[in-house]
């Protein structure tokens, strides 16, 4: 798509579009990305809250494994028969001592699961233990209680110690006293299976939880209805040597995080929306108030000026570049309207009947005598073409090839015509037919000489003897045009200067004299080049400097200017010594953009840059 | 207007309640017992277990409530609430003046053994140990104890 079929609507709408679409999908990304944010929030804090549920279950584990131990501790029977344990009989009593709560209970006793009860020398030797409980313990207490107490001095090891640790049977929970209170004469262990207590942990944290196994095996199944609404958060319980022990998987309800969520996502994406469509409605509002419209408004008279009514004035009120732009166009239509009254006044005062047909053969216009020739009015004229006042078909006469008594050039066509008027009268005459490159295709410039038969006192006052008179005549009549186009191009001060262009290139002139010539040459091939490509290529002078790239194109309050290149066009404000070279690429690039275009104004410019060149080498080898 | 500054001054009226209250609130904090008391030496949790396996004499004295006593106390200790010590109580338990007697009761938060103390220092008991940390310190360390 090329860039110039845009609009700055379209362009401008499908960059907010853009804007909008990035700012939904923004808001999308952010909300994913809060929400998992969120969600591993969570997770942490629920992490950190199973661990001290674990930390204040094992608390309440200790509370009571610590009572237990201190009335089965401070029992006189049992201190006393350990005492005399060596025999048989003892042992039994003390195995019997052990099992009692097993059997009788004891306080607390549905709020842990007691295993076993066993007890040591100060030695930290097994001396017994109780028959109920489970079996195929180590006969030797844990390596971690017995490092414990090891290290303690005679005072701290009368301190309770517990410990989770790993038996043969999975994670157990002891607690070692002393025997006998403050006089110890051994140790009593107290061991409880820890995973009775483990779900626990979910009435603390009021969150459904999972307790597994090292192995994986489930030790508790949690109730959870729609499984699908919590987020599995897990943790892992350490025994007292650091190794792992369980893992523990709370389910935290995020239905309602979910739904949070997805409220706050959805008004999120909403307002972004919403912003983004309000920003664009708003934009386009002023883009349309102070852009859109002054611009087509302007575009639109801009246009109808082009078609030829000069009278019309550009639409000024916008900002402040549309508002220069339309005072710059409506100077320049100006400067045409007045050179081209200029020109038809000239064609009027011309003897022959000049007659100008557009590329669809209608008639654009006559001057005076041709208008008295065929006696019709100014207004219908325009209803007027080629057939009407021609018996010959002039476009089929132009491009036939030339009989042998024309006097045929390019794009010319001497030959007579038979002329009809308004009133059906038909007469002969010499006419001088040029064909013009007009925008829109060929148009035809018609001079008329008519014949004088003897029979017609009107057309006798028009008869000019010759053809070559006419040819004369048609040549006056394009000088006076290029000459009156250059002026509507040029600036006032050209007047002035133009009168120098005409001077030669002589020979052996002094270095003032040459400096002289060239700047002129130099002015003149810039404006012809400058001529060209407004008339030719139909662009500006602000153009020819941007998309050359040979002359610098200044901002002077906000309004682009190409002051070097001005210079260029005036020979009182050109440099005394000219940058040929940037002349020689100016017209070089205005020639590259004419392709093979052939035009008056391209032909002038050829001309010019070859004097120029000529000059320049004429110059460089008096140097020499 | 009449609005606005009634409602002035109900704003104002309800800080000072709040600030009076808040101030009310601090001040019927429960006090900590002395660092120290003149008279007394203070002793840790260790330092008792050592008295008491090294001085078979040391008379232990609980001024907690019974129930709390009961609940659970130091091997050998007597119950004798602070606000119940007279002379002729202790004189009954320790004869001897000179005789060591230790004090305990909840902690630190706890006046009672230190207003035994008091008394005791003040009838002219010469070896008194006071248990500052109590039953709190004693429990927290995981010593043995007794339970009725």
């Amino acid at each position: 798509m090329r860039i110039e079929s845009l609009s700055i609507k379209a362009v401008t709408v499908v960059i907010f579009a853009m804007i909008g679409v990035v700012a939904i999908i923004l808001s999308l990304f952010a909300g994913t990305y809060f929400r998992q944010a969120a969600l591993d929030a969570q997770m942490n804090s629920l992490s950190r809250v199973i661990e001290v549920a674990s930390q204040e279950m094992l608390k309440e584990v200790k509370a009571f494994t610590f009572d237990l131990g201190m009335k089965l501790a401070h029992s006189e029977r049992l201190a006393q028969t350990l005492q005399g344990a060596d025999k048989s009989v003892d042992q039994d009593q003390l195995v019997a001592l052990l099992d009692d709560p097993f059997i009788n209970g004891f306080v607390g006793f549905s709020k842990i699961n007691l295993v076993k009860l066993r007890l040591y020398s100060l030695d930290l030797e097994l001396v017994s233990e109780s028959s109920a409980g489970i079996g195929g313990l180590a006969k030797h207490l844990s390596e971690y209680l017995a490092g414990t107490v090891v290290k303690r001095n005679k005072t701290d090891r009368l301190k309770a110690v517990d410990a989770l640790w790993m038996s043969s049977q999975g994670p157990l929970y002891s607690t070692l006293l002393p025997l006998g209170g403050l006089r110890q004469t051994g140790y009593l262990e107290v061991i409880i299976d820890p995973a009775f207590n483990l779900p626990g942990i979910g009435k603390i944290t009021k969150t459904p939880i999972s307790v597994f196994s090292l192995s994986g095996a489930q030790i508790s199944t949690d109730e959870r209805d729609g499984a699908n609404h919590y987020l599995p958060v897990e943790f892992t319980m350490l025994m007292s040597d650091g190794e792992p022990a369980f893992r523990i998987v709370g389910y935290e309800d995020v239905d309602k995080l979910n739904r949070s969520m997805g409220k706050t996502q959805l008004v999120t994406t909403s307002g972004f929306l919403a912003l983004a469509l309000g920003t664009l409605l708003f934009a386009l509002w002023l883009f349309n108030r102070f852009l859109f419209i002054p611009v087509g408004r302007m575009v639109q008279d801009m246009k109808q000026i082009a078609d030829g009514q000069l009278d019309l004035t550009v639409n000024k009120k916008g900002l402040r570049e549309i508002s220069v732009l339309a005072n710059s166009f409506e100077t320049m239509a100006d400067q045409v309207k007045i050179r081209t009254n200029d020109l038809e006044r000239l064609l009027d005062l011309d003897d022959s009947a000049i007659l100008c047909f557009g590329h669809d053969t209608e008639a654009v216009y006559f001057n005076k005598v041709a208008i008295a020739l065929f006696a019709y009015s100014d207004n219908e004229i325009s209803a007027l073409d080629l057939g009407d006042v021609f018996s010959e078909d002039i476009v089929q006469l132009m491009k036939t090839p030339a009989p042998s008594n024309s006097l045929v050039q390019k794009h010319t066509l001497t030959t007579r015509l038979s002329c009809t008027r308004k009133d059906g009268h038909v007469f002969k005459s010499d006419a001088v037919i040029n064909a013009l490159d007009i925008r829109e295709g060929v148009g035809y410039a018609i001079v008329l000489n008519p014949i004088a038969d003897g029979k017609d006192d009107l057309l006798a006052d028009y008869v000019v003897s010759s053809i070559e008179k006419n040819e004369q005549r048609m040549h006056a009549v394009e000088q006076s045009l290029n000459s009156i186009l250059e002026l509507a191009r040029g600036n006032r001060g050209l007047e002035s200067a133009s009168g120098d262009n005409a001077q030669p290139a002589l020979p052996g002139r002094d270095t003032e004299g040459d400096k002289c010539l060239l700047r002129e040459q130099a002015v003149n091939v810039m404006r012809s080049a400058l001529a060209c490509w407004e008339h030719d290529l139909e662009k500006t002078k602000l153009d020819l400097a941007e998309e050359s790239r040979i002359w610098p194109v200044y901002i002077d309050k906000s309004t682009p200017t190409t002051r070097t290149l001005d210079k260029y066009l005036n020979i009182d404000s050109c440099p005394k010594n000219p940058r040929s070279q940037r002349v020689i690429d100016t017209a070089e690039f205005v020639l590259r953009q004419l392709n093979k275009r052939t035009t008056i104004g391209r032909k002038k410019l050829q001309q010019a840059l070859d004097d120029f060149r000529l000059l320049i080498s004429g110059l460089s080898k008096a140097n020499k | 207007m009449v609005l606005t500054h009634n409602y002035f001054v109900k704003t104002i009226i309800h800080f000072c309640i709040l600030v009076i209250s808040s101030s009310s609130v601090s001040a019927v904090e429960k006090p900590y017992a002395p660092e120290n008391i003149p008279g007394a030496t203070r002793v840790s949790a260790e330092a008792v277990v050592d008295l008491i396996l090294s001085n078979s004499d040391l008379i232990i004295i609980d001024s907690r409530k019974k129930t709390e006593y009961l609940k659970g106390h130091i091997e050998g200790a007597i119950n004798i609430l602070n606000t119940e010590l007279t002379l002729d109580d202790l004189e009954t338990i320790a004869p001897d003046k000179t005789q060591a007697v230790l004090f305990y009761c909840n902690g630190a938060r706890c006046l009672r053994s230190s207003d035994s103390i008091d008394k005791a220092v003040k009838w002219g008991y010469r070896r008194i140990f006071w248990f500052r940390g109590g039953w709190e310190e004693w429990t927290e360390k995981r010593l043995p104890v007794i339970s009725e």
